[in-house]
């Protein structure tokens, strides 16, 4: 029976990516799922200039020879983030107009995600080993076309797929964040999207919902509250429920076996709700560590067990 | 696609954002030095804690407290760079278990955050009781209910902690951002009310002090004339040897250092909490949150006790807590400085409305008690060492009830125990040694993190901090263990049983924590079979994934 290994909200990390790919190996998984969220949030300029490289990482600004650049991208990379190659004049043309900083940004960010197809081609072809991911609300539409273009890793979101008797419904959809991002809808639409999908699963005892946002007031979806500028109220330490209500009533309903969620960094659990495992594994893409769930199931026992792990 | 924005340093942009999921503005380091601030309470914990230092006789208090700040100071600089490089929920049991091992976290951590916490919700009770309910009941003259609440009734001193339990428990079940605002509001009434105690101390002469103390000694107390006087005799006849307040002697300063753990070792109380805080990964709001609420403290108690030497006097200080520790003291209550600072207004009302108004300074901390033993339980169970159902949330009103009953059960066994067998309350004096310990083993889980778990390390905005080529986490780490492992040794092995915790002394509790640790190797190792036997590797929790 197939052992999963559910990792999610990478953010870009591509040292997350790397050890979610030998994570089948390490734990001897079948099946790898990527929750969503896998591109990075920003991109850090390495301006050439009289044969060397300025570079600013972490509020420490870096003069590097051409052949540090490559440890200086490795840096980048590992942190989620982008390095963009420019020139001072490029540079000053970016700061300027909004427009071509987004081409810049977006073609920069599909590049990440081929890249990290190649990188799951190379690693896992030939391994027997499925890899699903379905991109999260931060991830931009044009993602799935790239994923779409792989032979080694399935697209999730919109389908049902079946996994060794399993069967696993996925969408990357999130109710209304204040950041406005590419896949929010109001939960009367999420609810939809999801109901949609399930209507063709026939037995919830072997289903998976793999549900980027996770259920409302599930203790899985606690994040700390913000005023309406986006500051962190209290410390950064009073929390509030922002999960889906429409995730909520979904699991509620069909009670799956098994549902995954990510979205939430802060908020690691596993909870029952009903006869539904629920688990968000958590993200701590910044640090390089990937926080994830190793969960073995059994045809007839269901979930046999289940682990959180920080590897 | 969404708005890309920019960050930049200088006059070159060195950063470009898009718009994303949880990129949100820094939280006010404010906010959460209220949260340290409370942790050291200068109040609550801290006048009850000094009501000891009597003991040294040649330990000059400022001083000490100096030399406190800058050793806990290392303390703090350790937990911001562990909350930096790692900002887990679970804060020790994270940081040990990733570092130590899984095994040795939970027993090290567990037992501090988890078994230790039982026996603080009776000094919780015990500190309401001798600053709250007696002061006030003495004040207004409810004769019963101040026998109701006094030491030698175990039914009130129980019922007390019960009173503690339910409200810790209310505070845990609001969430924290409720009692963030409750914070913030006894923060400014507390603090209101401390410049009225200053400002009554500082306009007042000892003479005044004398007089007004004489008269509620007799009219709340019942003593005789001059019990001022009395008082000093009854200290002195106790054991108190005076002894000026600015003697200076250095050794005996750094023996009055483990009195002062009893408050001010708690800056870093809430960086069990780090793992719920966007932003802590920057080490400056963690430690200036710390920071600060440690010397804002400090200024204060220095303050407080400069007041109280100047209006009360360092003999008559030391020698009331001296005889009412002996049960000789004229005024049979223990000798709240803020209630005898009341007392310089001939008001019973305005002397009730400062009691109950600096109340809230343990109204505004209490709440504390178990916030973080529920993280640190939730922490245990997520990691399948507990059971599932400890990290267990109620869907309607979100509250942890596994976590709380794991913490809530034991502790009214524990007040029982407090409140009817005074033979064991020894045990208690331990609560800090043991939380000192639990710090020892995450200090030493730091100094260790650039060579075990190298690649966490460098990737931390903390890689770059360095001595001489050595980590500074390491420095920092030595250096506060050494501060810790000096306590350790005078809590555990004092000649002169000064801590009343020597082991050759103090059989109780030797057993009492000797048992919490076999407790907690026996949970783990009994966890471990258990989850193998359903196909679950504890080992393999914190292993590292290889990259390449």
């Amino acid at each position: 029976m197939p052992r999963i290994f559910f990792a999610t909200d990478l953010h870009g990390s591509e040292m997350c990516w790397r050890k979610f790919l030998n994570a089948a190996k390490f734990y001897d998984a079948e099946v790898l799922i990527c929750g969503g969220d896998m591109t990075g949030k920003a991109m850090i300029p390495i301006v050439e200039e009289n044969g060397h490289y300025t570079v600013t990482i972490a509020a420490e600004r870096q003069v590097v020879t051409a052949d540090q650049v490559g440890d200086i991208e490795n840096q980048i990379r590992r942190k989620g983030y982008y390095p963009l190659h420019v020139t001072p004049e490029r540079l000053q043309e970016l700061d300027v107009d909004a427009d071509k900083r987004k081409e810049t940004f977006q073609q920069i960010m599909l590049d990440g995600v081929r890249r990290w197809m190649h990188i799951a081609e190379e690693k896992l072809r030939g391994s027997g080993v499925r890899i699903f991911v379905c991109p999260g609300n931060d991830d931009e539409m044009e993602v799935d076309d790239v994923i779409r273009e792989s032979d080694m890793v399935e697209l999730g979101e919109g389908r049902m797929l079946e996994i060794e008797g399993f069967k696993m419904i996925s969408t990357g959809w999130s109710n209304h964040t204040p950041w406005n991002t590419h896949r929010e809808e109001t939960e009367e639409k999420l609810g939809e999207r999801i109901e949609a999908m399930a209507r063709n699963v026939s037995d919830f005892s072997h289903a998976i919902f793999n549900l980027h946002c996770p259920p409302y007031r599930s203790g899985l979806d606690e994040a700390p509250a913000i005023d309406a500028d986006l500051k962190l109220m209290h410390g950064g330490r009073a929390l509030r429920p922002v999960g889906s209500t429409a995730v909520r009533q979904a699991i509620d309903k069909h009670q799956p076996l098994l549902s995954l969620h990510g979205h939430i960094h802060e908020s690691k659990g596993a909870v029952k709700l009903g006869k539904t495992l629920a688990i968000n594994p958590g993200s701590a893409y910044e640090e390089g560590m990937l926080m994830a769930a190793v969960i073995n199931l059994d045809a007839k026992k269901g979930i046999k067990s289940y682990q959180l792990v920080n590897g | 696609m969404a708005d890309t924005t920019m960050g930049s340093a200088g006059s070159r942009p060195t950063l470009f954002l898009r718009n994303a999921t949880g990129l949100v503005k820094a939280w006010s380091t404010f906010d959460a030095f209220v949260y340290s601030f409370w942790s050291v309470n200068l109040i609550t914990l801290g006048l009850y804690g000094m009501s000891f230092v009597y003991l040294v006789p040649d330990g000059q208090l400022l001083a000490a407290i100096l030399v406190f700040g800058v050793l806990t100071s290392f303390l703090v600089v350790t937990y911001a760079m562990l909350v930096s490089v790692m900002p887990r929920t679970g804060g020790d049991y994270a940081w040990q278990s990733r570092v130590l091992g899984g095994g040795a976290g939970f027993v090290l951590s567990i037992t501090g955050w988890w078994f230790t916490l039982f026996l603080w919700a009776p000094i919780y009770a015990n500190i309401l009781n001798v600053q709250f309910f007696l002061p006030l009941a003495y004040t207004l003259g409810w004769s019963g209910v101040a026998s109701f609440f006094a030491s030698t009734n175990h039914t009130g001193v129980f019922v007390s902690c019960l009173i503690v339990l339910a409200f810790v428990s209310v505070v845990v079940t609001l969430g924290m951002e409720t009692y963030a605002r409750i914070q913030k509001i006894c923060f400014w009434i507390g603090l209101a009310g401390l410049v009225v105690v200053a400002g009554l101390l500082l306009f007042a002469s000892q003479s005044d002090f004398q007089n007004a103390f004489n008269r509620e000694a007799t009219s709340l107390f019942g003593a005789p004339a001059n019990a001022y006087q009395a008082t000093i005799d009854a200290g002195t006849k106790a054991g108190y040897a005076p002894h000026d307040f600015g003697s200076f002697s250095f050794g005996p300063i750094f023996l009055v250092l483990p009195f002062l753990a009893f408050y001010l070792l708690w800056p870093n109380w809430g960086a069990t909490l780090y793992g719920e805080v966007r932003g802590a990964k920057d080490i400056r709001k963690p430690f200036w949150s710390m920071f600060w609420g440690l010397w804002v403290t400090i200024a204060l108690v220095a303050l407080v006790m400069l007041l109280v030497v100047k209006t009360m006097g360092w003999q008559f200080y030391n020698a009331a807590n001296a005889s009412f520790w002996a049960g000789t003291a004229p005024v049979g209550t223990w000798p709240y400085p803020v209630m005898f600072a009341g007392w310089l207004v001939n008001n019973h009302a305005f002397q009730a409305l400062l009691i109950i108004v600096m109340g809230l300074w343990f109204f505004g901390w209490a709440g504390t008690l178990f916030l973080s033993s529920t993280r640190v339980i939730f922490a245990a169970a997520f990691d399948r060492v507990l059971p599932s159902w400890a990290a267990n949330i109620s869907a309607k009103r979100r509250v942890p009830y596994g976590s709380l009953i794991l913490m809530i059960a034991p502790s009214i066994v524990v007040s029982a125990v407090w409140a009817y067998k005074p033979d064991f309350q020894n045990v208690f004096l331990d609560a800090t040694a043991v939380l000192a310990l639990t710090f020892l083993a995450t200090v030493a889980a730091a100094v260790i993190l650039p060579w075990r778990r190298r690649d966490l390390y460098e990737a931390s905005p903390i890689a770059q901090y360095k001595v001489a080529g050595v980590p500074a986490i390491t420095i920092v780490g030595v250096i506060t263990g050494l501060f810790l492992l000096f306590m350790l040794y005078q809590w555990s092995f004092n000649p002169d049983n000064l801590y009343g915790t020597s082991f050759q002394k103090t059989g109780n509790s030797v057993a009492y924590f000797v048992a919490t640790y076999v407790v907690a190797i026996v949970i783990y190792v009994v966890a471990f079979y258990v989850r193998r036997r359903q196909g679950i590797d504890l080992n393999r929790i914190h292993h590292e994934i290889p990259v390449e």
